[in-house]
Order: C-alpha cells, then structure tokens, then sequence
C-alpha cells in the first residue's frame, strides 16, 4: 500500500540522528552494551593463548615401555611430543586414568589420559605373526581422531619389532574438519573464541535494534514520520544504518580490545560490516514481527541462535556435519575468523564474503519487507 | 478545481464567492481486501474552514485520513490537497500537510522540543521557531524535559504543536481534546480558530459533538463508509432535529411546565398562547444536538 520510493538522504540523517539519541537514552541497552563488551573482553583475556599439545600415555608392562620407542614413532624429539609413563599392569594404568592422577613418577603434573596395555607376550607374538591384543584406555576428555593416531602407533611399533603389519583397521572419516590443515600450529582457544565474542557483540545490538524498532512500531510513531515528506524506504535504510553502525561500532571496539587487528585490518573491518548488515537486517525483521519488548526478544533470540552455530562450530572442529554451510551466518564468520585468526587475505575468503554478502543483502532486503508491510498495516 | 461557497456559522447566507478547495476528495473509495472501508466519499474543505468529521469508531475516518495523508493509497476516486494529486505528488501535499494523530506517538525518550526539532528536519525546515510553539501550546517550562515526564494534557498540547511544526496549509485533527482538561482543551480549540482564521483549512474528527458545533464552520457524518450528511450545524440541526421551548409557570400554588413545539405553522400562536396570563417562571429552548441529529439519521451513536 505504501510506494517506497527513492531514499533521501536529508531524512535519512535525521532519523539515524533520532534513533542514536534514543538508544543513549534506553538504560537497558545502555547498561547491556558496555557490560556485553566488557564480559566478552574479559573471556577472551581469560581464556588459554596458547595450546597446550602434549599428552601422557601410561603403558602397561613397564618393560614394553622401555622396549617400545612409541614416543619417537608418534611425533619427534620436541618437549611437547607424547611421554611415556610405565605402569606395572593393566589395573593400575586403568584406575590412574579413571581418577585423572598425575603420572606416578610425579615430574610432571599432567594425567594420564591415555594408557596402552600391551600383554606381556606382545614382542614373542609379533615375532612369530601372531595376532596379540592391545588394549586402549582412554579418558572421556581424549578426542577421537586421538585414538585413530595411538592405534596407528601401536601398529606402528609392532611392525618395528616384528617387520611385519598388524591387521589393524582404522575406522573412516565421518566429519569433514573444513579449513587449512593447522596440524603444528593448532590456534588456542581464545582466537577460535573471537568469531563467537564478535558475533555475541552484533546479536547484542542486533537485539537494541530490534527493540528500538518494535517500540517505534507499536507506539506508531514511524506513522507520524510517514505523514510528513519521509517515505518508508527512508525509514528503512535509516534502521538500517543505525544498526549497523551500532553493531559495526560494537565489535570493532571489541576486535581493537582483543587486539585483533595485527594483520589483514580490512578483510577483518569488511568480514564485521558484513556481519553488522546481516544483524541488521535480522532487527528489521524480528523488530517488525514482534509486538512488544518481550515479544521482540524472544523472536530475535530465536532467530539468532541458529546464526551462533557456525561460530560454535569454529569451537569445536568437526563436532558439526556440513550443513551449517548454508546458515546464513557461516559466510560472515568464516570470514571474520579467516581474516582474524587465520591472517587470511580478500582471495582467500572470496567464497565467504561472496556467501556473507549474498546473505546479508537477502536478509535486509528481507527485513525491509515486512517491516514495510508492518508500517502500512500499522 | 471545485471550489465551495462560503457560508456563515448560521449557514444562512454566503460571505464571498466560490474560492479553491485546500482539500477536495471526490468519490473517494478504499477497502481492506475484501472489506470496504469507504464506498465513495467526497469531502472538501475551504482554506480557513473548519471541517467536522464526525462518525462512530470504525466508520471510515482515520482511513480516510490516511489515505488524504498519503499513508494509504486510494482504491478509486481521487484526493487533492491545495490542488495537488495526493497519489502523484505526496511528499509536496505532505510538506503543506499538519496532522495531529488520536494516539500520543510522540518520541518519549526525547524532549518536546527535540521532538519538534526532528519533525522540523523531516519537513526540511532549517530554523524552525520551536520555543515560540513551545509558548504558544503552554510548554515552554516543560519543553526541555523528557516526554515520558509528560501529562496526558501536555502530550497533546505538544501533538498539537507537532502539527504546526511546518505551518501547514490544511491541517488534520484527529481527536485533539480527548480526555484533556478543560484548560487544555481550550488552549487547543482556541488555536484552532486561530489558524482557521489565518486561512488553514481545518479537518477535525471527533466524538465530541460540543466541540464540532463550537469549531465547525461545516460538519460531514460519515457512517459504515458512506456519508449520511453534510452541512453547517445550525442547518443540520434546524434541518433534522425538533425543535421546542419548555415553559414552566406557576398556576394554583403549583409549578407546572409545557413544552411547546416550534415545528410546523403557527409556531408563534402557539408560543404566545402557551404564555400568555400565566405566571412565567422560566422558559428554555431545546434544540437538537449533532448527536440527536446523528442517532436520528444512521440509528446509532457515535462511540
């Protein structure tokens, strides 16, 4: 019912103005915003900057200890390849990895984690071709493609004392851990975190927006606007700014305390203005569509929080099947997590900005339609 | 153009010739997908008239309102304002337009004077004379204070000031004293007179029939989209309503009352024969109201 228009940019100011004015206003926001950026600041600081890559294998006897280089044949002489810890037998190697004890011979303070029972026949059975039984005891916290590793090691080591393969089946792929093979250069946990803080930083004021927006709407002060020469394309690409500008503003500030911008500043400026428009646009619609501030809310966190898994996903390499490809946030935090941990450039992440992009503008585009047609049926 | 004849508040005679509508609807139709809002309506004011727009809820006369404000686009007919196509050239007709909206949608996290002052963006007004609407509505001491601080009263008064905030050519009214108390209410009736008699076309609703017959120079009664009738109150009232006087005397000791119709002949035989000899203690007349009027023309009331 209502002609869009061309935007003027007279009027355009005047409502960003407006609405910045508002939100200062907004205590809730006011005080939601400084703390949002203070606590994520905060757990990125807290959290591990580096990987702690080493690992305690207890072994049982303490003889196939000595005999069994497994050390050497699972990684090379660094300080943080696997040390071997003797056990006397099976039941005390079990019980040091169901308790999480530090090793028995107390130099160091990690656990075992890992134990590998040889029986006490295994160099006679390898010898004579024989098939012997090893046992893997491993703690809950072990990731799985950590067993693939220590099976391959145990084969590994009786075709060094035998000279010939054990018939041992590694189990196939299921996951498909997408991105650059990081093997020796693993990123701590507070630089895959950073996607996730960021993308909290523009839910957040992806939320003010919306807020802001829904009460704008239901007091119908946006039709007052609209009885003076303003046009709801105005109106429109007006919230638009606003929210990205709040959002963009939000967690560049939050990238700068993380200190964040070492390299590749813009890919990294231009993955997060893409992340700003995407959650703009996700407040134009959940602000158009919800009622009231509860209302508003509780659709915005609904929509929001299937945009955090390709975040999350970054967490937990491989815990996630490929089809959070296709959210529309996975594109955008790719691109925010190449450019920010990964010191990738523009070529590098033309697939992610090209899919962040196409997304970000559907959304919006989206976004502004229902919130045209909440306006012309206010 | 159309154009309309001047009447007087009696409606008794013209004061001028025909001059240009400020407002001119003509066959004006809207309907909500299958429901018809408005079946063809034609409306028009003159510059400086006070046009009352008076209906029930749901009669069709914030439809219209937005349709004349450029909010709605017409299903049929055709709405210009100061001879301008509403549908063609809406930001111009908006720019000459003041609308005074039923809901307080003001911005309450700003002050009434930033509220003006972002409405003084909108229309493009470089240095608008906020502390001047500011007096003149009665908010001069509470113009910088924050809008949720605001009474009911003050509210409209600051509406009403937003509506003036581009010193329109037509201004439209929707409700603009409801609830308000009488010191308020007046301070808005009394600028409306002042704009009408600086030549703003005035579109008022409202449901109060008091206040149409006060400010109206005409009164329109829209009903389930249609018009029922049109015309300046007096005339509606004389043209519709009965008229009576209600004589009360005193004869034997004992207060007694007639009331004597003026319709019809011999009107005033009856009058002085109802009088005549008697010991007269007070005497009324009763005149229909908008509402009788009304009531009387569509069977309903107007809430």
């Amino acid at each position: 019912m209502i002609r869009a228009g061309r935007v003027h940019a007279r009027m355009v100011r005047a409502i960003v103005r407006k609405d910045l004015t508002e939100f200062a206003r907004d205590r809730l926001w006011m005080v939601l915003t400084p703390l949002a950026l203070i606590v994520f600041a905060a757990v990125y600081w807290l959290l591990p900057a580096t990987v702690d890559e080493s690992v305690t294998i207890g072994v049982a006897p303490p003889a196939l200890a000595a005999v069994l280089d497994l050390a050497s044949l699972a990684g090379d002489a660094r300080a943080d390849s696997p040390r071997i810890v003797p056990f006397a037998d099976e039941a005390s190697l079990a019980r040091a990895i169901d308790d999480g004890r530090p090793a028995p011979d107390g130099d160091r303070a990690e656990p075992v984690t890992i134990g590998l029972a040889f029986p006490a026949d295994f160099l006679l059975a390898a010898l004579t071709g024989r098939e012997p039984t090893v046992r893997l005891h491993v703690a809950g916290s072990v990731p799985p493609e950590l067993q693939g590793a220590l099976t391959a090691a145990v084969r590994e080591a009786a075709f060094a004392a035998s000279g010939s393969p054990l018939p041992v089946t590694l189990p196939a792929a299921d996951a498909l851990v997408l991105g650059p093979d990081r093997s020796g250069a693993q990123l701590p946990l507070r630089e895959r975190m950073r996607p996730l803080l960021a993308f909290f930083v523009l839910l957040t004021e992806s939320l003010a927006l919306a807020s802001l927006l829904a009460a704008e709407v239901s007091s119908r002060t946006v039709a007052a606007v609209l009885a003076t020469p303003a046009r709801v394309l105005d109106v429109i690409v007006a919230k638009g700014v606003t929210g990205t500008a709040l959002a963009f503003s939000q967690a560049t500030l939050l990238l700068l305390v993380t200190r964040s911008f070492d390299a590749n500043v813009l890919p990294l400026l231009a993955a997060v203005a893409l992340g700003s428009v995407l959650m703009a646009g996700v407040a134009l619609l959940t602000g158009a569509a919800g009622r009231d501030f509860l209302g508003t809310l509780f659709l915005g966190v609904g929509f929001l929080i299937p945009l955090t898994l390709p975040a999350f996903a970054l967490l937990f390499p491989g815990s996630v099947s490929t089809w959070i490809q296709v959210l529309p946030s996975h594109g955008v935090v790719q691109a925010i997590h190449g450019a920010g941990a990964l010191g990738l450039g523009f070529g590098d992440l033309a697939v992610p900005f090209a899919t962040g992009a196409l997304w970000s503008l559907a959304l919006f585009a989206l976004g502004g339609w229902v919130l045209a047609r909440r306006v012309a049926s206010a | 153009m159309r154009a309309v004849t001047e009447t007087t508040r009696t409606g008794s005679a013209p004061r001028t010739g025909p001059r240009p509508l400020a407002l001119d609807v003509r066959a004006l139709r809207f309907a909500y997908g299958d429901r018809i809002a408005l079946h063809g309506i034609d409306v028009a004011v003159a510059p400086g008239e006070v046009l009352g727009f008076l209906g029930p809820n749901g009669a069709g006369k914030s439809t219209t309102i937005k349709v004349i404000t450029g909010q709605l686009l017409p299903s049929g007919g055709e709405v210009r304002v100061l001879g301008m196509d509403v549908t063609k050239r809406r930001s111009e007709v908006q720019a000459r337009i003041g609308v005074g909206f039923e809901e307080k949608n003001l911005y309450a996290s700003l002050s009434g004077a930033e509220n003006l002052l972002f409405f003084a963006r909108l229309f493009g007004i470089g240095r608008p004379d906020v502390d001047g609407l500011l007096a003149r509505v009665g908010l001069s001491e509470r113009g910088h204070d924050r809008v949720s601080g605001y009474s009911k009263g003050m509210r409209q008064r600051l509406m009403m000031a937003r509506a003036l905030i581009n010193d329109p050519d037509v201004l439209i009214l929707d409700e603009p004293t409801d609830g308000l108390d009488p010191t308020s209410a007046r301070t808005i009736r009394d600028l409306i007179r002042e704009r009408a008699a600086n030549g703003t076309a005035v579109l008022l609703t409202t449901h109060d029939m008091w206040e149409a017959d006060e400010l109206a120079d005409r009164v329109v009664f829209l009903h389930e989209g249609r018009i029922y009738a049109e015309g300046p109150p007096e005339d509606l009232k004389l043209r519709h309503g009965k008229r009576n006087v209600r004589i009360r005397f005193r004869e034997d000791g004992l207060v007694r009352e007639v009331v004597v119709p003026l319709d019809g002949p011999d009107a005033s035989q009856r009058l002085a024969q109802a009088t005549a000899g008697v010991d007269l203690l007070t005497v009324h007349t009763e005149e229909a109201t908008l509402e009788t009027v009304f009531v009387e023309m569509t069977g309903r009331g107007l809430t």
